[in-house]
């Protein structure tokens, strides 16, 4: 059989953002999914976004309640969220209560009712919410499997795709022959790590989608369940491979530094310790790439963005026309018990809005810190996936972290993650001749030919100017106390990595 | 307290328009009662018998403090009224005037508190979302409120 002569099946809106992405595209239609997870995590509220995303006149919705929270109060609470249409009831949407069947009857009965109401109206959507509260004997977890295969099997052929809800634990996921019969099935997880709430979504499994594994944080919020996918929402996106385009900095020492600045889409690291520079290096690199004609985006957690452009303003330096003109948006990430993948979405999202070239994150530490404590212990593998995602696409990406000064050892990260970074620049303080003076030095510069020279600079009315001439006459400088050598044979050139030309 | 007035007017026009319908199509039925049993299959399909028991429950013990007449009248176990039958006397339509209610306050009370916990719990949009499965739009037209008709 030819590729053409299979079976195509059509992939469904979820309504819930970022959660299309997840599943692979969509769900696909007539499915029969199950939503487990623990009482108060969110599986009525992703039913319901579902519903409402897909239910129509002419193919309602049906959603069965069963035990426990009664239609109205449960509608009390839903028609809080933004995507609670309230016309789609009950053209599009019927609620029906199956708590007398369940309480007088046995699990035929259940099924039967359900199959006279899916007869008659014909649905798309079938919710059953919640199943489990159907088996009112303990005994009977059989009866419940083979009411899950012939409801499967009926909704199935009714083309319906089907939603059952069920409160499971943890430890339920193993082994369970229910979840075997179902084609989806969805894990909704919420944990308390020191003061914070963590919600987690996991597809455990998902017939014919090929839909992105691992956790993946959610958030309720009174849009209803925004979910925020390992890969940034970047996977289908085409990957631009590296091109020759420098960079600059607005630096021209700096950018000899740099053989001739940093390489587009590269991951650039500014490492120092307080007062260095750092983010007057940033401002500087943001303010040329606009120069260029090369929008930006900038994601402050120390300053606000006022701050941060009265400061960029002290070294002549424009930071709000571009931001009234729509070519740099300067993100404010402060709030608490954000998740990492959620900050890096509202980055993301920035970017893509925009059109971003070049990325600031300023600064890690201060990154780390807006995260809910929970996710700091995701905080490195979560960087690096928006490192890759963005830097995949062609965005310049410039961090810039504090690390402690330290006259017995040269670090560059206090987070180990320079093996993300392309490009590392490190400032430091040096004690020379009674003075405490700035040096950098280009550390790395993956596949290029960057300067080994340690330089000396100063932080002016005009930003980082880097003095005339490569320190030649001290020895063990980037221990911050170097020996005074009688060597002066200085030179205005930067010296290049050994044996490589400098390409101009 | 008593019935919210914007609930009292529904509550006249479903009782009216149920009146009418016995007149011209069905046996005889106390009106408040054709409402009421409209009400409790609907909403005992949508919430659940229990739910809709434990909503008229409320109703009713509202509406007694409003109604002396209702003292007899109770909700049995499947959300059916008992007692309101033999004292509810018929909707008069020929008295369908604005300003007042006509025969069978109580009842005209008992549906307006029902109506209003609906409200309450569901809000506008939802509970004549409801309604509008079982009775049709026309009764839900201003116009044909007491405020329409006093307009």
């Amino acid at each position: 059989m030819s590729t053409q002569e299979k079976v195509k099946i059509n992939k469904l809106p979820t309504g819930v953002p970022g959660l299309d992405e997840i599943v692979g595209g969509g769900l696909p239609e007539f499915s029969f999914n199950i939503i487990a997870g623990a009482p108060g995590s969110g599986k009525t509220t992703l039913a319901h976004q579902f519903v409402f995303a897909n239910a129509t006149p002419e193919r309602p919705a049906l959603y069965f309640t069963v035990l426990g929270e009664s239609a109205i109060k449960m509608l009390r609470y839903q028609q809080q969220y933004t995507f609670f249409d309230p016309a789609k009831l009950p053209d599009s949407i019927r609620f029906i209560n199956l708590s007398q069947v369940v309480l007088e009857k046995d699990l035929g009965a259940v099924l039967e009712e359900i199959t006279k109401e899916v007869e008659k109206a014909n649905p798309a959507v079938v919710v059953v919410d919640s199943f489990r509260t159907m088996v009112r004997k303990p005994q009977s977890e059989m009866d419940l499997q083979t009411f899950i295969q012939r409801l499967a099997l009926f909704l199935a052929s009714w083309q319906a795709t089907t939603f059952l809800i069920g409160e499971y634990a943890e430890e339920e996921l193993r082994d369970n022959p229910i979840f075997t019969v179902a084609d989806g099935l969805f894990w909704l997880r919420q944990t308390a790590e020191r003061n914070s709430i963590v919600r987690k979504l996991q597809i455990i499994k998902l017939r014919g989608q090929d839909s992105v594994p691992g956790l993946h944080t959610f958030r309720i919020t009174n849009a209803g369940i925004q979910a925020f996918s390992r890969t940034f929402g970047l996977t289908a996106r085409k990957r631009n491979p590296p091109g020759n385009r420098r960079l600059s900095f607005g630096i021209p020492e700096l950018d000899k530094m740099l053989d001739g600045g940093v390489r587009e889409g590269d991951s650039v690291l500014i490492a120092g310790s307080s007062g260095t520079g750092k983010s007057v290096l940033a401002t500087q690199f943001i303010a040329e790439g606009i120069h260029h004609g090369e929008p930006g985006i900038v994601a402050v957690f120390e300053e606000r963005p006022e701050a941060y452009a009265d400061r960029a303003a002290s070294l002549g330096l424009d930071l709000e026309t571009p931001q009234k003109e729509g070519k740099l948006t300067i993100l404010y990430l402060r709030p608490l018990d954000l998740s990492v993948d959620e900050t890096m979405q509202s980055i993301l999202d920035a970017v893509q809005k925009i059109g971003a070239r070049r990325l600031v994150i300023d600064s890690l530490a201060g990154f780390e810190m807006a995260l809910s404590p929970g996710f700091r212990a995701d905080f490195r593998e979560s960087l690096y996936r928006m490192i890759f995602a963005l830097t995949g696409i062609g965005v310049t990406i410039l961090s810039t972290v504090e690390v402690d000064e330290s006259f017995t050892e040269f670090p560059f990260s206090t987070y180990s993650i320079s093996f993300l970074c392309d490009d590392i620049l490190r400032l430091r303080y040096v004690s020379i001749d009674g003075q405490l003076r700035k040096i950098m030095v280009v550390i790395k510069m993956r596949g290029g030919n960057h300067a080994k020279d340690i330089r000396e600079y100063e932080i002016t009315s005009k930003g980082v100017v880097i003095l005339g001439k490569r320190l030649t006459n001290y020895q063990s400088l980037i221990s911050g106390i170097p020996i005074h050598s009688d060597r002066s044979d200085s030179t205005d050139e930067p010296l290049l990595d050994a044996g490589i030309e400098h390409k101009t | 307290m008593t019935a919210a007035p914007g609930m009292r007017d529904l509550a006249h026009r479903l009782l009216t328009y149920e009146a009418v319908a016995a007149k011209t199509s069905e046996p005889a039925e106390s009106a408040t009662l054709r409402v009421y049993e409209k009400l409790r299959q609907s909403l005992s399909a949508f919430a659940g018998v229990a739910a809709f028991e434990s909503l008229a429950f409320r109703a009713l013990t509202q509406a007694k403090s409003e109604a002396s007449g209702l003292w007899a009248v109770q909700v049995a176990a499947d959300g059916s009224l008992r007692g309101l039958g033999e004292s509810e006397p018929q909707i008069d339509i020929d008295k369908d005037l604005p300003g007042g209610f006509p025969a069978g306050e109580g009842g005209i009370i008992l549906i307006a508190r029902l109506l209003g916990l609906l409200h309450i719990f569901l809000g506008e949009a939802l509970t004549a979302s409801l309604l509008r499965v079982t009775w049709p739009v026309e009764v839900f037209d201003d116009r044909n409120s007491a405020h329409g008709r006093n307009a």
